[in-house]
């Protein structure tokens, strides 16, 4: 190629590489090829020379323009790019400040797991019933076998709001309204507020139970052992140790209270350090529902004929099974209703 | 009931360890709250046991049942004690005669008289056992009483015999005695069938809780009449509930004392008083057992066993549990007739049986299975929709919250609940005088639950509850309705960087309602009339559906926020039963608009007290078929208003089912519809 046009195209290159805006690379396509430009002369010269030079001189000149329109748009797109990249990095935001958003509420703790233990029933086929806070003593005590001058009645004391009128000391009495009112079989859980004449760290004088029965021909206590045991392994863990022990409930015979294994020492009954655990009591177990087979006198009281139907029926403390699961010391915390409580809840 | 291990062995040789015996009586329903290592006074070791009996076992109040317990669960060999045979008794009468005079309350009446007593301190190992039995040592005369009791499970009581004057036990009802001096010196106020125990005329013992003070063993007392005698549970408990004195006889009595034990009690009570206090027996047993228990066989079926159990129990094992437990035991084809001892109570019916037989077995060797699948279970609608608003309100930053239902008579008059006039529910033993009624209303809950959450300095407080309040009927009967109640107070929580968010106002309240009114299934309406006197007068609203009144909504009144030392605030509270009737349990879903609308706003200057769904109302009552929707979305004053005067914006959505409706058609309808307004309500219109 001819050395001035080398020259030329060296210069080109040079002064586009040097150039850093978008004007200057105009400025220098205008400078080339602009109509005025040198290349667009050089083009126009090409009349003057001998025609045997001119397809020669004609094609350096064309791969000479191609050339600088080439370089030109590269250095564009390259500005461009610059550009893009520098703006991104200008853009960056602080991915370490909070998200933001409106803070949700919460649920009840004792919500919470009433509706776990409702799920597990629903699970197994058992509706829902309820019953009056407002008693009577027919429906809390007597129908229960649990006549006026019985013993069993000292262990619930009782709040009365009338004559004969009392607030429900168990959810009991809603397995008599529904047995009086239904035939079996039935398969019924019955969650509600009981009340007791107690107040301290570990009782309040109002709390939540969830009851259940199932009533039907040929209910066994079997049958008791292994809905319980499965409501206790949804509720805790697939691997909680369970035991029944005989017990005493005027309205179930044979009655068994059920333990789960210390959820604290895990079954053990002392701690890490050796120390007896103090929520087992060092036992290792958890007193957490009683339950019986529903007391033939009991079905003779709503006129079900015993010697065809039986039936167990169980009954838990929602604020026991929330304060073991959570470890909550104090029972009296469901009750304040204290933000800094209620919000270690999840929201969903 | 509390004994030592020590004690125990005396009626059985045990097996185990003391951790392994507990573990056993556990298991077998005698619950053992606790074990502690003791040392006895003669340097022994020795063991105290608690247990926790439960009311059905009055036998398991005494050593020896608990014994008998024992060796019924293989975990001993009995020990029974030894009895005097009755050749030895003595042949002079005793001095003192025995009536009884209400057999229905007092079934056995046996007594001692015993003379040359030297009263004073027990020997050590005898307080050491009283004292682990959670029983304060007096003396040795009551003490042995005492002990005696805990042995045996048969309370005894001492009289000074020189205190008898007539020497004539007389077991009746007070009737017309109207009080009695126990020996704890309060003059005790009866009632005519407690029952009592007199000397003649005088009366001397509340039967089966408390002696008198009258014929209380001191320190002169040289002779004794020990009482040792049958009373009937109920008559106890009556007495015993009403008159609050709850006594270690007192509770053996009320859970069945075995009426065949009354004579070996009061020898053993003699031995001791001869080994330890010089006691010698003045004249023979008295025994009064006018018509002695009766055994009853009870009838055992196998199949009955299988059935309630689950599982087969063999002939054998049952035969051999019931004879462990002291049963006569009589075996037949398909059944077997038990025949309990006299000390079990509590076995009357075959569940009691089938409990037994459960209970020996082991419940933890009985095998869990779970019942046929019984299909038809159906989801709860109550239980969706409280779910439902649950969620609802959570998502709208509102903490669920749980009260005790208990009220002041204060606070139940400021806060009726959605009626003036209700009747509350009175409590009529509460634990203090605060909480002496059922609430009325949830409101006083949330505003308690403000106060504290103000107390740790909380900058905005959103709750609700979802509970029940309590009333009297038109007939004073009890009522309950589920009602749901919200609070709001100060921000709305945010998290992340510092945002400005506007405090709650009565529009976020209304617009929580109206969340859940978007349900539809009625025609809500809002009223401003009759607000409660407990709200801000121009800042409450009742909300109505077909005439019936669903709750409301409000700021909570200045005074009374002033009176209870609390900010203000905005409280609602709606009757959610009645609510869920209301709202739509159906939806229908329209198809959506083919043709696009266009809106068009307007903004009128109206007076100050102008409400705004005036104009919204008298739109809609046009019921042309091209508007679609009319919206308020601005109240401004200001510059440009004069004084008393407010603008108000509304946004008018024109819509054609058929067609587009062309600029000029949409101009038409709103230059018309603008001009009318201007005519109807004389209001200058803006913009």
């Amino acid at each position: 190629m001819n050395e001035s046009l080398d020259r030329l195209q060296e210069e080109i290159a040079e002064r586009l590489g040097r150039s850093s805006s978008e004007a200057e690379i105009e400025q220098l396509r205008v400078e080339y090829l602009g109509r005025k430009g040198m290349v667009t002369g050089l083009l126009r010269g090409l009349k003057d020379i001998a025609p045997e030079e001119r397809p020669q001189r004609g094609e350096e000149l064309n791969r000479l323009r191609g050339f600088i329109e080439e370089r030109i748009d590269a250095c564009l797109q390259s500005l461009k790019a610059d550009k893009r990249v520098k703006a991104l990095a200008e853009e960056r935001i602080d991915i370490t400040l909070p998200g933001s958003r409106r803070e949700r509420g919460r649920v009840h703790p004792l919500t919470l797991v009433m509706d776990e233990i409702i799920d597990v029933f629903h699970g197994m086929g058992f509706e829902i019933a309820r019953g009056p806070d407002i008693e009577d003593d027919y429906h809390n005590f007597e129908a229960l076998n649990m006549p006026k001058d019985h013993p069993a009645r000292d262990m619930q004391d009782t709040f009365f709001v009338g004559a004969e009128r009392l607030l429900r000391t168990h959810t009991s009495p809603v397995q008599i309204r529904v047995m009086e009112s239904r035939k079996p079989p039935l398969q019924i859980i019955v969650p509600g507020a009981v009340y007791r004449h107690d107040d301290d760290a570990t009782h309040s004088p109002m709390f939540h139970q969830v009851e259940g029965f199932m009533v039907d021909r040929g209910i066994a206590f079997t049958d008791l052992k292994g809905v319980l045991t499965h409501l206790l392994r949804q509720i805790f863990s697939a691997e909680s140790r369970v035991r029944f022990r005989p017990s005493f409930f005027p309205f179930t015979e044979p009655s068994a209270e059920v333990d789960i294994g210390c959820v604290i020492c895990d079954g053990k009954g002392a701690l890490r350090d050796s120390q007896p655990c103090r929520v087992c009591k060092g036992t290792g177990w958890l007193e957490i529902l009683g339950s019986g087979m529903i007391d033939p006198q009991v079905f003779r009281f709503v006129g079900y004929d015993p010697e065809k139907f039986s039936g167990f029926a169980f009954g838990m403390g929602v604020e026991r099974i929330a304060m073991l699961k959570y470890g909550v010391e104090d029972i009296r915390l469901f009750f304040q209703n204290d933000l800094r409580f209620l919000r270690q809840f999840p929201s969903f | 009931m509390k004994l030592t291990l020590n004690w125990l062995k005396k009626f059985v040789d045990l097996r185990d360890a003391p951790e392994k015996l507990a573990e056993t009586l556990t298991m077998a329903g005698l619950e053992v709250e606790s074990l502690a290592p003791a040392r006895a006074p003669d340097g022994s070791e020795d063991w105290i046991f608690e247990l926790g009996v439960t009311p059905n076992r009055g036998d398991c109040l005494g050593v020896i049942g608990i014994a008998r317990e024992v060796a019924a669960l293989k975990a001993g060999r009995l020990n029974p004690p030894a009895r005097k045979s009755p050749a030895q008794k003595s042949s002079t009468p005793s001095p003192v005669k025995v009536e009884i005079q209400s057999p229905r309350s007092c079934r056995r009446y046996s007594a001692q008289a015993v003379e040359a007593i030297e009263l004073g301190p027990s020997p050590e190992w005898l307080r050491f056992r009283l004292e682990a039995a959670g029983i304060r040592a007096i003396n040795n005369v009551v003490d042995i009483t005492n002990y005696v009791m805990v042995e045996t499970g048969q309370p005894l009581h001492a009289f000074d015999l020189d205190r008898l004057a007539a020497k004539r036990i007389v077991v009746r009802q007070a009737k017309d005695t109207a009080t009695f001096e126990t020996l704890d010196v309060i003059e005790r106020r009866l009632a005519p069938d407690d029952l009592l125990i007199c000397d003649g005329d005088v009366p001397v013992a509340l039967a089966g809780i408390m002696g008198g003070r009258n014929s209380e063993v001191h320190s002169g007392t040289r002779a004794v009449l020990l009482e040792s005698a049958h009373f009937d549970p109920a008559t106890i408990r009556r007495a015993a509930k009403r008159l609050g004195l709850h006594s270690e006889a007192s509770h053996r009595f009320e859970r069945g004392v075995d009426p065949d034990g009354t004579v070996a009690a009061l020898e053993r009570a003699l031995a001791l008083l001869g080994e330890v206090a010089g006691g010698r027996p003045l004249g023979g047993v008295i025994d009064r057992y006018p018509r002695p228990a009766e055994p009853a066989a009870i009838a055992l079926r196998q199949e009955r066993v299988a059935e309630l159990i689950g599982i087969e129990i063999k002939p054998a094992e049952i035969e051999k549990s019931f004879k462990a437990l002291g049963c006569k035991v009589q075996a037949g084809k398909t059944a077997f007739k038990i025949t309990p001892p006299s000390y079990r109570s509590d076995l009357t019916r075959e569940a009691d049986l089938v409990e037994e037989l459960a209970r020996l077995h082991g419940y933890d060797k009985i095998p869990s299975t779970l019942p046929r699948a019984r299909l038809g279970g159906k989801p709860d609608a109550r239980l969706r929709a409280e779910r439902g608003i649950r969620s609802y309100l959570v998502g709208e930053g509102l903490v669920e919250a749980i009260h005790l239902p208990f009220t002041s008579a204060e606070l139940n008059q400021r806060f009726p609940g959605l009626l003036a006039g209700r009747k509350p529910v009175p409590v009529l033993n509460p634990l203090v005088q605060e909480s002496a009624e059922m609430r009325l209303s949830l409101v006083p809950g949330l505003l308690e639950d403000l106060k504290v959450n103000l107390a740790q300095r909380a900058e905005g407080f959103a709750a609700f509850a979802l509970n029940k309040v309590f009333f009297l009927d038109g007939e004073n009967n009890p009522t309950e309705r589920q009602h749901l109640a919200a609070l709001l107070y100060g921000r709305r929580s945010r998290l992340g960087l510092r945002a400005e968010e506007a405090p709650f106002g009565f529009l976020d309240a209304k617009g929580l309602v109206e969340g859940i009114l978007e349900r539809g299934g009625a025609e809500w309406g809002w009223s401003a009339a009759n607000p409660p006197p407990f709200l801000h007068p121009g800042r409450a609203a009742r909300l109505e559906a077909a005439g019936a009144n669903l709750g409301y909504i409000g700021e909570l009144h200045p005074g009374v926020a002033e009176e209870l030392s609390l900010p203000r605030c905005l409280v609602l509270e709606l009757d959610f039963e009645k609510l869920l009737q209301y709202l739509s349990p159906k939806l229908t879903v329209r198809s959506l608009p083919r043709f696009p609308s266009v809106e068009r706003d307007l903004a009128m200057i109206v007076d100050e007290n102008f409400p705004a769904q005036r104009i919204i109302d008298w739109i809609k009552d046009l019921r042309n078929a091209l508007i679609e929707d009319v919206e308020v979305f601005d109240q401004y004053r200001g510059a440009s208003i004069p004084e008393g005067k407010k603008s108000l914006a509304y946004s008018i959505s024109y819509r054609a089912d058929d067609r587009t409706l062309t600029d000029a058609e949409v101009q038409a309808l709103h230059g018309e519809l603008v001009a009318r307004l201007g005519e109807t309500f004389g209001a200058q219109l803006r913009g």
